[in-house]
């Protein structure tokens, strides 16, 4: 997994030297940078007409295809969209946790963070789904969602973190001499500020964890990779259902990476 | 400059490689998927040991040819012998009319049938049909995934490997498990973990012969399996294997 560089402040404070920056997700486009604009819609309208002239111009191979996974997709959308949102509050909390100036607090975010970021998604979706399954019942597409924001919140919390850390310190400052105690100056100045900065990344984390759902397949949950493979298992058309499997998470993944990149373009007009 | 030396070694220690595993005469590479047990599996030495094992090395013995086993997933094996990775597939295959109509097969060398396993608490459940509104678990893309998907109203859940599925049941997460017999005593009757908590139920309700298969067309691969076959059982070797593996 490559992993966005954070462009903030903070993080790079003794940053004289030229930083590279690799995104995650699909390259997502600006309206200043035409050739990946440029790209991005050959991809987009590229991969959807070749979905449209498979179902219709090779029915007898594809269509099977397209009316066998659409529960699939449904469920891919499901354990992402659950996992983001438990992974921010997952982030948030973790990513408090390591400005904290209590040390135990400060200690067990870290902790988290580091043992978490250190183990791959897939022994982790594992050991979570089969390990934890022996003491206690939860069910699958749950588990998958919990494994799977027990992971992205770890990275998450460092997006918070830096986020939190690249609002000036004069905000603070300002606050408390207002009168304000720590925790309403947090919740009510510095927050809403970084809630602000951290959106681009936390898009781009959303990106990399629709891709990195196809990984609960293995979980025998039946996602979009899983009903594909349940095709190909059984009638051996493999080249033809993995075509299909690439093209729609292809699909979904420009689709919301331009999403993203509307949101940020809107962001950055209100500033 | 180096670089370059390195890259023309490189090179050349491939081609003299995949000239060797060519000149090598009369051998075969056959894949299976170790995670069947007692079929096959693999063992504490890391070996790929089994019924399906033992049996295809006492045929290369009679044929007096090598075989060299590779371990691949069930779920793309038959992708593998399309794209030529190996000769010949022997993974406790049930040889069925669609895959016939993409491969070729061996003469059945055995016969099984799929049994249901479910938990000791379930009292009622004696077939599939008696578990509706429940999840039932199969390998996927195996004669028990197709039983399965047969009766309405039964929710069919496929994993990567058996051993996934009876542990999704100790779990509490599914509420049957179908597989091969042999399979299913395995788990159900001998594996310690599982013996308290799992019960077969009922008799095999299938009727189905592993064959070994091929890629479609290798008609000279098949008739000289299908020689080694025939002089095993003629000689009753399988017989030995049989009470060896399966009890």
């Amino acid at each position: 997994m490559i992993r966005l560089a954070l462009h903030l402040p903070m993080l790079n404070s003794q940053s004289s030297q030229n930083q590279i920056e690799v995104g995650d997700g699909a390259a997502i486009p600006h309206k200043s940078d035409a050739g990946l604009f440029t790209a991005w819609r050959i991809a987009f309208f590229g991969a959807i007409v070749l979905c449209l002239f498979l179902a219709f111009g090779r029915p007898d191979q594809y269509m099977a295809i397209f009316m066998f996974i659409p529960d699939g997709i449904l469920v891919t959308f499901k354990v992402t969209v659950g996992a983001i949102l438990l992974a921010i509050v997952f982030g948030l909390i973790a990513g408090l946790g390591r400005l904290s100036n209590n040390r135990f607090i400060n200690g067990t975010a870290s902790l988290y963070v580091e043992v978490i970021r250190g183990i791959p998604l897939l022994v982790q979706l594992f050991y979570i789904y089969y390990a934890l399954g022996r003491f206690v019942k939860i069910p699958d597409i749950l588990s998958a969602i919990i494994a799977m924001a027990f992971c992205y919140g770890a990275y998450m919390a460092e997006i918070f973190r830096a986020g939190i850390q690249s609002i000036s310190k004069g905000q603070m400052e300002a606050a408390l001499s207002l009168g304000m105690s720590r925790r309403q100056a947090m919740s009510e100045v510095i927050l809403p500020q970084a809630f602000k900065v951290v959106l681009p990344p936390i898009g781009n984390e959303f990106i990399a964890l629709l891709k990195d759902s196809s990984l609960v397949s293995i979980l025998a949950v039946s996602d979009l990779l899983r009903r594909g493979r349940e095709y190909a298992s059984e009638t051996f058309n493999y080249f033809e259902t993995y075509t299909v499997i690439a093209l729609i998470y292809l699909i979904l993944t420009l689709f919301f990476s331009k999403l993203i990149s509307l949101m940020e373009e809107r962001l950055n007009d209100g500033r | 400059m180096k670089f370059f030396r390195f890259l023309s070694i490189a090179a050349l220690l491939v081609v003299s490689l995949t000239a060797t595993a060519l000149a090598a005469p009369k051998s075969i590479k056959v894949a299976t998927d170790a995670t069947w047990p007692p079929m096959e599996m693999v063992d504490v030495n890391k070996q790929i040991v089994g019924y399906d094992i033992d049996f295809l090395n006492a045929v290369a013995k009679e044929l007096k040819i090598a075989v060299e086993f590779k371990n691949t997933a069930w779920d793309g094996i038959f992708a593998g012998l399309d794209s030529g990775q190996y000769d010949a597939i022997i993974s406790s295959v049930t040889i069925t009319d669609e895959r016939k109509a993409k491969y070729d097969f061996t003469d059945a060398y055995t016969s099984i049938g799929q049994i249901l396993v479910v938990p000791k608490t379930d009292k009622t459940a004696k077939t599939i049909a008696d578990l509706k509104g429940k999840k039932v678990g199969s390998q996927i893309g195996t004669t028990g995934t197709m039983e399965v998907k047969k009766v309405v109203g039964v929710e069919s859940k496929t994993y990567d490997e058996i051993g996934l599925a009876f542990e999704d049941m100790a779990a509490g997460r599914i509420s049957g498990v179908v597989c091969d017999e042999p399979v299913a005593a395995h788990f159900a009757l001998q594996k310690k973990e599982y013996k308290e908590k799992f019960k077969i139920v009922g008799k095999s309700f299938t009727k189905e012969g592993y064959g070994i298969v091929v890629k479609k067309g290798n008609k000279e691969l098949v008739d000289l399996l299908n020689k080694g076959i025939k002089a095993i059982k003629t000689k009753k070797l399988d017989a030995k294997i049989h009470t060896k593996w399966v009890k």
